[in-house]
């Protein structure tokens, strides 16, 4: 099972469970309809969009209503740590949440005493959490962006807010050394995944590849294409692609998805979303030998 | 073993709220534990002191809902620091020009408004739970009759796309530019 936990921008949703599926522009989960906004929604669908298209199983989801004031937070972080070794997933994607890092520790506590340990993917604030707990090396997948990965180097911050003014300044073209002063530090997790101009996939401290084209600036401005890159990366690594390899697909799907939307800087994040079944079909056996489909991870490789 | 240590109750929240006096770090305290903040009365290590003896830490990603909060129920205080780190907030901006758009970025936070019309087109970065919120709530509408993310967020995310905010608005003022 994949499982991905975060909040959603719904204040009064309950913590709930469940598989999801897509209703038009929207995710099913069970009775609830959730808009397919930037946030942990977007990773869902992005994630939603690559199981179906492999036929695996879709994405088990922990919700929770939260709009920052941190009540749903504590509830997703309490439950995790009191069922994460029932529920015994084989990825898990811990997403948009308060960072509160006590809990934080507690639950990578949790994992730890877990029969078998999950692929443990981070982004959002989690990430943030993780760094800021000295957590980052028990996950196995960050997916930072150029300020984000100022952060994982700065060893001080404990929020992208409080970064060294000088690492904020850095060119984008100095992210290498901001990655090694990452690993450095023992800031990250063993697999990075850089998102910017240039979309750097680093396994423990070393730069395995780059991905520059297709070259679709406005993604930046779109919000939820950083998350719907980190639901890709998860969907990949539960298809049991080697982690770096779910990164560099996940960060070339993205990219190609923008081209086939025709992204402007007022696209939205579900435009996006919904080219990924065209750019599958069209790359998908290029990039990763995966030719043809059957369901529950019995993939062929050419 | 005969002796077993009990295991501290934990709390590392990565801020500490500075007080002139010892009387209104204990307000401060009290007013944010009935609004169910998770904080502690400690002594600010020496090197981060200013006035009394006595600090509130805090979650600090939960800066900015604490200082909206202070200003509503009068709570004075100094002001608030990282425990670790030069203690300073992002100030720098950069601004990115696409065809017809500007994007302002603001330490993690992205926002992009329409340079012939002032509507936000987009919001992206960040990682705290208000932001899908602050999504849902700005995206569409025209700068000057959006919610600023000041008043209605409540983390160190929505502090910086008030930032972000702000410059959009700035760059609008003057023109779209």
């Amino acid at each position: 099972m994949m499982l991905i936990a975060g909040t959603v921008p719904i204040k009064d949703l309950p913590l709930t469970m469940g598989e999801v599926r897509f209703e038009g522009e929207f995710l099913g989960l069970n009775d609830i309809k959730i808009p397919c906004t930037q946030g942990t929604a977007a990773l869902i669908s992005a994630a939603l969009a690559a199981t179906d298209y492999l036929k695996l199983d879709s994405p088990h989801v922990l919700l929770v209503g939260d709009n920052g004031e941190g009540k749903g937070s504590r509830l997703l972080y309490e439950y995790l740590i009191k069922n994460i070794h029932d529920l015994l997933p084989d990825v898990l994607v811990l997403h948009y949440c308060l960072p509160i890092m006590d809990l934080m520790r507690k639950l990578v506590e949790s994992v730890e005493r877990c029969s078998k340990k999950p692929i443990m993917i981070a982004d959002a604030s989690s990430m943030y959490v993780a760094k800021a707990a000295g957590l980052a090396t028990k996950f196995d997948i960050f997916t930072p962006d150029a300020t984000e990965i100022a952060f994982l180097a700065d060893p001080d911050a404990t929020h992208p807010a409080y970064i060294n003014k000088h690492l904020f300044d850095t060119d984008v073209t100095r992210t290498p050394e901001l990655v090694n002063a990452a690993y450095q530090l023992k800031g990250t997790a063993k697999l990075l995944l850089v998102k910017g101009k240039i979309d750097y996939v680093v396994r423990d401290g070393e730069i395995i590849d780059t991905i520059t084209e297709p070259d679709i600036p406005e993604l930046e401005a779109i919000g939820g294409t950083g998350d719907t890159i980190a639901g890709l990366v998860a969907a990949f690594a539960y298809a049991e692609l080697e982690l770096h390899e779910a990164a560099i697909i996940a960060a070339r799907a993205n990219r190609m998805a923008g081209k086939f939307a025709q992204a402007t800087p007022g696209t939205k994040v579900w435009q996006i979303i919904s080219q990924f079944p065209a750019v599958f079909k069209e790359y998908l056996c290029e990039w990763s030998g995966v030719c043809y489909v059957e369901g529950n991870r019995s993939m062929s490789i050419t | 073993m005969i002796f077993q240590r009990k295991k501290k109750l934990s709390f590392e929240g990565g801020g500490i709220l500075l007080f002139e006096k010892v009387e209104e770090a204990i307000k401060a305290e009290k007013v944010l534990k009935g609004e169910n903040y998770a904080v502690k009365l400690v002594a600010p290590p020496p090197t981060l002191r200013k006035g009394c003896d006595l600090a509130v830490e805090i979650n600090l990603v939960e800066q900015m809902g604490i200082e909206r909060l202070f200003k509503q129920k009068d709570v004075v205080y100094l002001e608030v620091v990282p425990l670790k780190g030069g203690g300073e907030l992002l100030e720098i901006v950069k601004v990115t020009d696409f065809k017809e758009a500007t994007m302002v970025k603001a330490g993690n936070m992205k926002l992009t408004f329409d340079r012939n019309t002032g509507i936000i087109l987009n919001a992206s970065g960040g990682g705290c739970p208000d932001i899908p919120y602050l999504h849902t709530q700005l995206i569409d509408k025209k700068l000057t009759e959006a919610p600023r993310p000041k008043e209605i967020g409540f983390t160190l995310c929505a502090l910086m796309m008030d930032r972000a905010f702000e410059e959009c608005l700035l760059l609008w003022g003057k023109g779209g530019n």
